[in-house]
């Protein structure tokens, strides 16, 4: 079953005398369980993509099916339900409250839930939600208390505890290390293997776009290429230094 | 809406409690405007009160009626004089009085008598007069021992507390005094020292006129809810005398005409206030009394501005502090959105991550409004105690009883949330508005 209909999408931007054509013309199936990276360079419009695929943004034009709804015209206040119910986002800066539990973190969407949780439920939600994650003795802790790795874990945990239909993830191992952007790739991986969960990830790395089922490409507001990947599963950081190939590469070529 | 309350409680005492000397600050116009608003109020009632208690106490909201008509000046200014002694003054009158007039608090009848009474066999030679029991409230009298004559009693006496001195040297109560074939236990001390009451032997009047046998009344003394309305009440009663008495009515601006012309009836009775009885004294010049004669408006005018100044001090007092408590309100509800719009620039990033997660705008909104409003519903109440606390300060040491009522507390609070309401909604708009694509790429 398609999760995701994208049919002819546009997006233009108006700024003063200048029209910016984020997205061309985009037409994109994506079935349920799939692991879909988005890549392209800066100003390719994967973001643009992002937003409207997570309901933060409408198109200019075109139809977006979402388990089988059209929601590309509804208002904003209905597309807050949506992101709510359906859309787990995973951010690159994790987007944390600080000075709050990991476990008040997690109940930030349950907060918005209709009809209302009561706060029992929503804590219960909350813990459950980072046992999944393996953080269940780091429920009391703060943002600022916790690694890199801990803290995005906290993020996926609050993108999955409305048990969302998609997780959108932009860029969420920009902010990490090498060996901790793997762990949190493999996490990914478990997530869709074991709850089926599609996740489209949004990353101009290819080493981690790697790690997806799909990889799409873009540019200048258009898909270029949309190929299936047999997943990366090699899980060895030391095997995998991906981000100091390049200048290995460039000093071969020098 | 409602349902997210709790949380959007916890969320304000929380992102309150991190700044607390940025709180605090915040709040501090408010709880100034509010300790202002109510050490104003608490000032207020109590000055307001205290002003009424000396006014009434000084005996300016009292009315005589006396019976008769002794015109001073007479012959040597060329007044006609007035009727002279009368016996048409009776208790319906009085009852008449109190019936008809508006805004009478007290009336007690009243015959005068000097004669000797005895104790002890002693005679003493001094002034009786019978009262009723309201002539202790119309007074505001204290009993220094014993108390009022009881209602009803008729052989019950008070007495003044030189004369207890004198004839008794002190220890009156128990006494028995004999008067005109009655015998009188005195019940109690009167502490009064206006005019000559301390010289004075208080009797129920109705005993006094049987023993006297006769039927008519000396005085009537009235009391006025309010000081102020005496000239009024002093008019209406001249009116309804007249009435009763059957004297026909006339415009007193042609009083003096009418009385030279001879043609009218005078009054056989004589309605005096405190004030114009005060003025009189030392003043038996017959120029004086003229101008006092004929110049019915004169205390009148005395009472007017009297209390009219006393109102004004009175409203001009209220007004500044109204209006240090206005501004303060006004510049306090300014802090306050000032520091909502800081908190929201500050947190716009949660802003918009809390609209990924499902946050409708009005979700938003309410959650800065519930912080605005707590803000300055946490000063208010620090404001009412410090303005509980200066009102106490303040009025003991002016010597002014402070009192604030329940309503006037609720109030306060009431000022202070409404303030929060006001300047809070233009921060809690704008964060509603926030795009949730641009909150959360600020950095």
């Amino acid at each position: 079953m398609s999760v995701i209909t994208l049919e002819n999408i546009k997006k233009t931007y108006y700024l003063g005398d200048n029209t910016v054509n984020a997205l061309r013309d985009v037409t994109l199936n994506v079935e349920e369980g799939e692991f879909v990276a988005i890549t392209g360079p800066s100003g390719s419009g994967k973001s643009t993509l992002m937003h409207i695929l997570g309901c933060l943004d409408r198109p200019t034009s075109g139809k977006y099916m979402l388990n089988g709804n059209d929601v590309s015209g509804l208002p904003m206040e209905a597309l807050a339900e949506i992101r709510n119910r359906q859309i787990g986002f995973v951010f690159q800066g994790f987007n944390l409250l600080p000075r709050t539990t990991a476990t008040e973190n997690v109940e930030v969407p349950l907060l918005y839930s209709r009809p209302v949780l009561t706060s029992a439920e929503r804590k219960d939600m909350a813990l459950s939600a980072l046992s999944s994650m393996g953080l269940a003795d780091r429920v009391d802790h703060h943002p600022s208390q916790l690694s890199g790795g801990q803290q995005q874990r906290v993020a996926i945990a609050r993108a999955l505890v409305n048990n969302p239909a998609i997780i959108l993830a932009d860029e969420p191992t920009g902010n990490l290390d090498t060996k901790t952007s793997i762990e949190v790739m493999k996490l990914l991986q478990e997530l869709r293997k074991e709850k089926g969960i599609t996740i489209i990830l949004i990353t101009h790395e290819p080493e981690i776009a790697a790690y997806g089922t799909r990889i799409i490409s873009m540019r200048d507001g258009l898909v270029v290429s949309d190929e299936a990947n047999t997943p990366r599963e090699d899980f060895d950081e030391t095997r995998t230094a991906y981000k100091a190939e390049p200048v290995v590469a460039a000093a071969a070529v020098e | 809406m409602f349902t997210m309350l709790p949380v959007n409680l916890r969320l304000a005492t929380r992102s309150l409690s991190r700044n607390p000397m940025r709180t605090l600050l915040t709040m501090l116009g408010i709880i100034i405007g509010v300790a202002a608003v109510l050490t104003m109020v608490a000032l207020g009632t109590g000055a307001r009160g205290t002003v009424e208690d000396e006014v009434a106490s000084a005996g300016t909201n009292i009315v005589f009626v006396k019976s008769g008509n002794y015109t001073r000046g007479g012959d040597s200014v060329g007044i006609a004089a007035g009727r002279g002694a009368a016996t048409t003054l009776i208790e319906a009158d009085a009852n008449a009085i109190l019936d008809n007039i508006a805004g009478i608090r007290a009336v007690s009848p009243g015959l005068s008598l000097r004669t000797f009474i005895s104790s002890n066999g002693e005679n003493v030679f001094t002034r009786v007069l019978g009262i009723a029991v309201e002539f202790s409230d119309i007074y505001s009298w204290n009993m220094t021992s014993g108390r009022m004559l009881a209602p009803g009693a008729a052989n019950e006496a008070v007495i003044g507390s030189t004369l207890a001195q004198t004839m008794f040297g002190g220890n009156a109560v128990g006494q028995e005094v004999e008067l005109r074939g009655n015998t009188y236990t005195i019940v109690g001390i009167t502490d009064s020292a206006i005019d000559d009451q301390p010289e004075i032997l208080f009797v129920p009047w109705q005993t006094l006129q049987q023993s006297m046998d006769i039927s008519h009344l000396d005085s009537i003394t009235i009391a006025a809810e309010k000081a102020g309305e005496t000239s009024r009440i002093s008019g209406e009663v001249s009116v309804l005398l007249r009435a009763r008495h059957g004297i026909e009515s006339r415009d007193d601006v042609n009083f003096l005409a009418a009385q030279s012309g001879g043609g009218v009836e005078p009054d056989d009775f004589t309605v005096e206030t405190q004030a114009a009885q005060a003025l009189t004294k030392g003043l038996y010049t017959p120029a004086a009394a003229f101008a006092l004669a004929n110049l019915p408006k004169l205390d009148e005018v005395t009472l007017d501005e009297m209390a009219n100044t006393l109102d004004r001090a009175s409203n001009t007092m209220t007004a500044l502090l109204a209006s240090i408590a206005g501004v303060s309100l006004i510049v306090g509800g300014i802090g306050i959105m000032n520091i909502m719009l800081v908190s929201i620039t500050e947190r716009t990033r949660e802003i918009g991550l809390r609209m990924a997660t499902g946050a409708r705008s009005a979700d938003v909104a309410m959650q800065f409004l519930i912080e605005a409003v707590t803000l300055s519903v946490i000063g208010g109440c620090i404001g009412l105690i410090l303005g509980l606390l200066s009102a106490k300060v303040i009025g003991w040491s002016l010597g002014w009883p402070a009192s604030v009522s329940l309503t006037a507390m609720a109030m306060a609070i009431g000022i202070a949330a409404t303030i929060g309401l006001i300047f809070g909604s233009y921060p809690a708009r704008r964060a509603s508005l926030l795009d949730p694509i641009d909150a959360l790429r600020t950095e």
